[in-house]
């Protein structure tokens, strides 16, 4: 086994609202191996931006642990973060559209981190590394006075994959960054994603809620509900023997683009359960068709089921394939 | 053969604005019979929308304009219907639902009210028959029927893109045009909402054009399935056809980029080459730039719509006697 | 695909075949050209252009000195000599009135841009640092704003006194709450934008923040304001005038030569006529102007 990147303990993360405390992110614990990508994936709602943001500390965590090499980088001031671990930790966001600033051609896009990261370069040396990075990620050097309102989405994609990569992270969080694309750009981005993995041995947090995106792009994958982990296991394992009944539901509610793939669809019924001030329960034992009153009781802890297959539910076993 | 419902002539839509002429739409001919599905895929910009909204006669005004064609809508032709008459079709006997179930309803009105709005505008019914038949139209898109007096906010998202399918099922209209209905749901909302539609579909028998991006909701939904690229229709078949059997290259190539639940790929297929622009086609083939199978010809001359078997039509040169002919010289 | 050839697309492809050089497609360009595209904003456009050549040219255009005044030609009617007519001191009111182009258009400029950056200030900071600073800084505010605009400007001369540079702090106390709620907005608005959170994730110091992106992008609906504020800044100065506690006499302000013409309403209406009718033409152009303002920056907005 290599060595953790990041080490994610008990992570927290609340809102807090008129009605309420809102558990965005709730008790998140998970490691991530050095060069590997780790996929997220849940429904709106789940709280897995919110997760990325807040390894990011885009958002202070409320409580818990995030050991970066084994330095806790959650607990320790901001500025120190910000001034000494901010180039590691990068972020692709998820709409191309929004995330540039439209008054800002491709250069200057791509130069400003690394102005604002390393101000004794000279304009030269800036300028150099920027069109490193447009050639890195397959901008042509035409584009380089474009805007981005000019420019496709898998275009000023590429332009927040430079503008992350500028800073040499070694950890990148991938917020949806394929979701807004068109399927034939989509596969472009992430060819590059996974071409830049193995150049630069990076290492992912890949958040989606497109399955099998998810699938292609990780080595392992967890499944969030409402704030928590609830299944957490190696990407291939997830499609032949998911055993949480959300993840279980979750992919049977993938349209298979295969005229004769016949499959069971578990539709699922009931409301989703509140994340402000969650009782004690299993919060997805509202929808769920197995729930007893242990469920609606008791909330369950993540108990390994195989080697490296992480599962939060009271029954697992009975759903062991 | 069932009866045909739809039948589409050489439509050509432009937008033109001050810079530029955009050509949305390039001659397509489609046909829908009744009580079928026809999923209508292609990616941003093919012009899937634009044709949805040439239909319904609804494209932007000034910019929009349908430079030929005819739309034969239950044998009357849609191009030549007054504004008036466009008005008593939409709704009635076409209905469209939007992509984004949050902007397509009225905030400040109960769901109730604007499911009955429809019915009373088209059903000349009084406002207590049309709220009762609103009430009915929910319990059939699965919302409890006492909620009809609450306001759309208090919804979810995809309990909003029921009401709004709700809303367009509601004066049982013989075709349904959905742009997109599910992108902006999570997977588990879009099966929920899927299931609805094809019960409505069986139980109604209610004719569909299905506009979506994801081959896997054609897949399980479409009877029908036509393939749009830079406004075109590149290929046109039974939905089995063409997911088993793809013709054109660019059918093919769109298989090949997505990643695959049950297949292990190291490397995504990737299309070379971008969408080329819309306001400045090339003069032969428009796929010609980023095709594999490319020869000569396509860059000259614009291939024509070969029937490749039964039902199963294309456009590209491949499947003409021409070819073969060519690759012996 | 044969192409099709329809007479637009012929039209717009002569166009094109005349342009030399494509040009570079900023922002600003592109609001310039739906700007461009609007007539009414066209007029309001030009009619400040003509305005503020009458200002500059003043001593050029105005036939008699502003103040001369003529004993011989009182109180006469508007005429080939005298346009607008005379005073009861026999100054001429048409030039008095080009000369207060000159007057009203500098004083509102400079009232507008001291209500921008002292409002615009506190509506940045309350609008980016948000909490406490927030609601401190708009509390102030609406303060302020409870005590009518015109109200509180008065209260500001009577402390001051009279004079150019206290009307314009006049001007600019009272107007401060409106300027800073609204760049309040403006900022929130684009800080909401991802592009905002994605400089913040490559370590943008909040400094650079506001003034790299913040600002820049902020910067079309702050010219809206600008604009629009320009003609709420001549009302009020004139208005001031008028009822006699802003500039002084013989200054040729447009509300002061109102002011003049008041006592002679019924035997001599063309004294207040043609100021009134400067004011008015002034502030609908600039009306016009900041509507097609708002439209070319903003198109989402109506």
């Amino acid at each position: 086994m290599s060595e953790n990147l990041l080490e994610v303990k008990n992570l927290k993360k609340y809102f807090s609202t008129p009605h309420g405390m809102l558990h965005a992110v709730d008790n998140v614990t998970f490691n991530i191996e050095k060069g590997k990508t780790i996929g997220i994936v849940g429904e709106s709602g789940c709280g897995k931006s919110t997760l990325g943001k807040t390894l990011m500390r885009l958002h202070e965590p409320t409580s818990g642990e995030v050991l970066y090499n084994g330095v806790d980088i959650a607990s320790m001031p901001l500025k120190k973060f910000k001034k000494e671990y901010r180039s590691h930790i990068q972020m692709i966001f998820q709409d191309p559209y929004a995330s540039l600033d439209p008054r800002m051609d491709v250069l200057q896009l791509i130069e400003e981190p690394i102005k604002v990261n390393d101000k004794k370069l000279s304009k030269k040396e800036v300028e150099d590394k920027a069109k490193e990075m447009m050639e890195l990620v397959g901008l042509a050097k035409r584009l380089e006075t474009a805007y981005p309102h000019e420019l496709d989405g898998g275009r000023r994609q590429r332009i927040g994959i430079a503008r992350a990569l500028s800073l040499n992270p070694s950890f990148i969080v991938c917020d949806e960054p394929v979701s807004a694309l068109d399927v034939s750009i989509q596969a472009q981005i992430l060819n590059l994603l996974m071409d830049l993995q193995e150049q630069r041995g990076l290492t992912y947090m890949f958040i989606t809620h497109d399955m099998s995106v998810v699938k292609h792009i990780s080595d392992d994958i967890a499944v969030m509900y409402l704030g928590q982990m609830i299944e957490k296991c190696p990407a291939d394992e997830i499609f032949r023997d998911t055993i949480h009944p959300y993840s279980q539901a979750l992919l049977s509610a993938i349209p298979i683009p295969d005229v004769h793939a016949k499959h069971e669809r578990m539709v699922l019924k009931g409301e989703l359960t509140s994340p402000i001030n969650p009782k004690p329960c299993c919060r997805f034992a509202k929808r769920c068709p197995y729930a007893t009153d242990r469920c609606r009781q008791e909330e369950p802890k993540l108990r390994e089921m195989r080697p490296n297959h992480l599962v939060a539910c009271h029954y697992a076993e009975k759903f062991v394939k | 053969m069932g009866e045909r419902i739809l039948d589409i002539k050489d439509l050509v839509i432009h937008y033109e604005t001050d810079e530029e002429v955009v050509e949305a739409v390039n001659k397509i001919n489609l046909s829908l019979e009744k009580g079928e599905i026809l999923g209508l895929v292609g990616e941003t910009g093919a012009g899937k929308t634009t044709t949805a909204l040439g239909i319904m006669r609804l494209l932007p005004p000034k910019v929009g304009h349908v430079i030929q064609g005819n739309i034969f809508f239950e044998g009357k032709d849609l191009m030549e219907c007054s504004e008036k008459d466009m008005r008593s079709i939409r709704g009635k006997k076409i209905s469209m639902i939007f992509q984004d179930p949050m902007t397509a309803l009225n905030p400040v009105k109960t769901v109730g009210d604007q499911i009955a709005e429809v019915v009373e505008l088209h059903d000349n019914c009084s406002k207590a028959e049309a709220l009762k038949r609103a009430q009915e139209m929910l319990a059939m898109v699965g919302i409890v029927p006492e909620r009809y007096k609450e306001y759309p906010h208090q919804f979810s998202g995809g309990m909003k893109q029921r009401i709004v399918i709700a809303i367009a099922l509601a004066c049982e209209p013989d075709l349904l045009i959905a742009d997109e209905p599910t992108t902006a749901l999570d997977v588990t909302i879009q099966a929920q909402i899927l299931d609805m539609m094809r019960k409505l579909q069986k139980e109604k028998g209610t004719s569909m054009i299905l506009i979506t991006h994801d081959l896997g909701v054609v897949a399980e939904m479409c009877d029908h399935c036509a393939v749009m690229y830079a406004g075109e229709i590149v290929e046109y078949g039974t939905t089995e056809q063409v997911f088993d059997n793809p013709k054109h290259p660019y059918t093919k190539a769109l298989y090949q980029s997505i990643p695959s639940l049950d297949k292990e790929v190291e490397r995504l297929h990737v299309i070379p080459g971008m969408v080329c622009d819309p306001s400045n086609l090339p003069s032969g083939c428009s796929f010609c730039e980023r095709c594999t199978e490319k020869r000569a010809a396509c860059a000259e001359h614009d291939p024509w719509i070969v029937n490749v078997e039964a039902g199963h039509y294309a456009k590209c040169f491949q499947y003409t006697p021409e070819w073969e002919a060519d690759k012996d010289e | 695909m044969a192409k099709m050839h329809t007479p637009a697309m012929e039209k717009i492809e002569r166009k094109n075949a005349k342009r030399k050089k494509p040009r570079q497609i900023t922002p600003s360009y592109e609001a310039w050209k739906r700007f461009r595209r609007n007539p009414t904003a066209l007029v309001g456009l030009i009619i400040v252009a003509v305005l503020i050549l009458i200002a500059i040219f003043a001593p050029l255009i105005a036939p008699y000195n502003y103040q001369s005044q003529d004993y011989a030609a009182m109180m006469q009617k508007p005429s080939a000599a005298h346009l607008f007519g005379t005073d009861q001191f026999g100054r001429d009111i048409f030039s008095r009135c080009i000369y207060g182009a000159r007057y009203s258009l500098l004083i509102a400029v400079f009232c507008t841009l001291a209500a921008l950056f002292s409002g615009g200030l506190l509506g940045i900071i309350a609008g980016y640092f948000g909490g406490k600073v927030d609601t401190i800084i708009m509390r102030i505010m609406d303060i302020f704003q409870a005590i009518p605009m015109i109200m509180m400007a008065m209260c500001i001369v009577a402390v001051l006194g009279n004079g150019i540079p206290q009307l314009v702090a006049a001007i600019m106390f009272a107007s401060m709450p409106t300027m800073a709620r609204n760049n309040r907005a403006a900022i929130l608005r684009v800080r909401g934008n991802d592009y905002i959170e994605s400089s913040e994730a490559i370590g943008c110091s909040k400094f650079q923040l506001i003034m790299k992106h913040m600002i820049p992008n902020a910067a079309g609906i702050m010219v809206i304001f600008f604009v629009g504020f320009l003609a709420v800044s001549i009302m009020m100065m004139s208005s001031m005038s008028y009822i006699g506690v802003g500039l002084a006499a013989p200054t040729p302000e447009w509300g002061l030569i109102l002011n003049d013409g008041k006592s002679y309403l019924t035997s001599a209406p063309y004294m207040m006529f043609f100021p009134a009718l400067m004011i008015m033409i002034t502030c609908f152009a600039f009306n016009l102007m900041g509507d097609g303002l708002r439209d070319a920056f903003d198109p989402k907005m109506n």
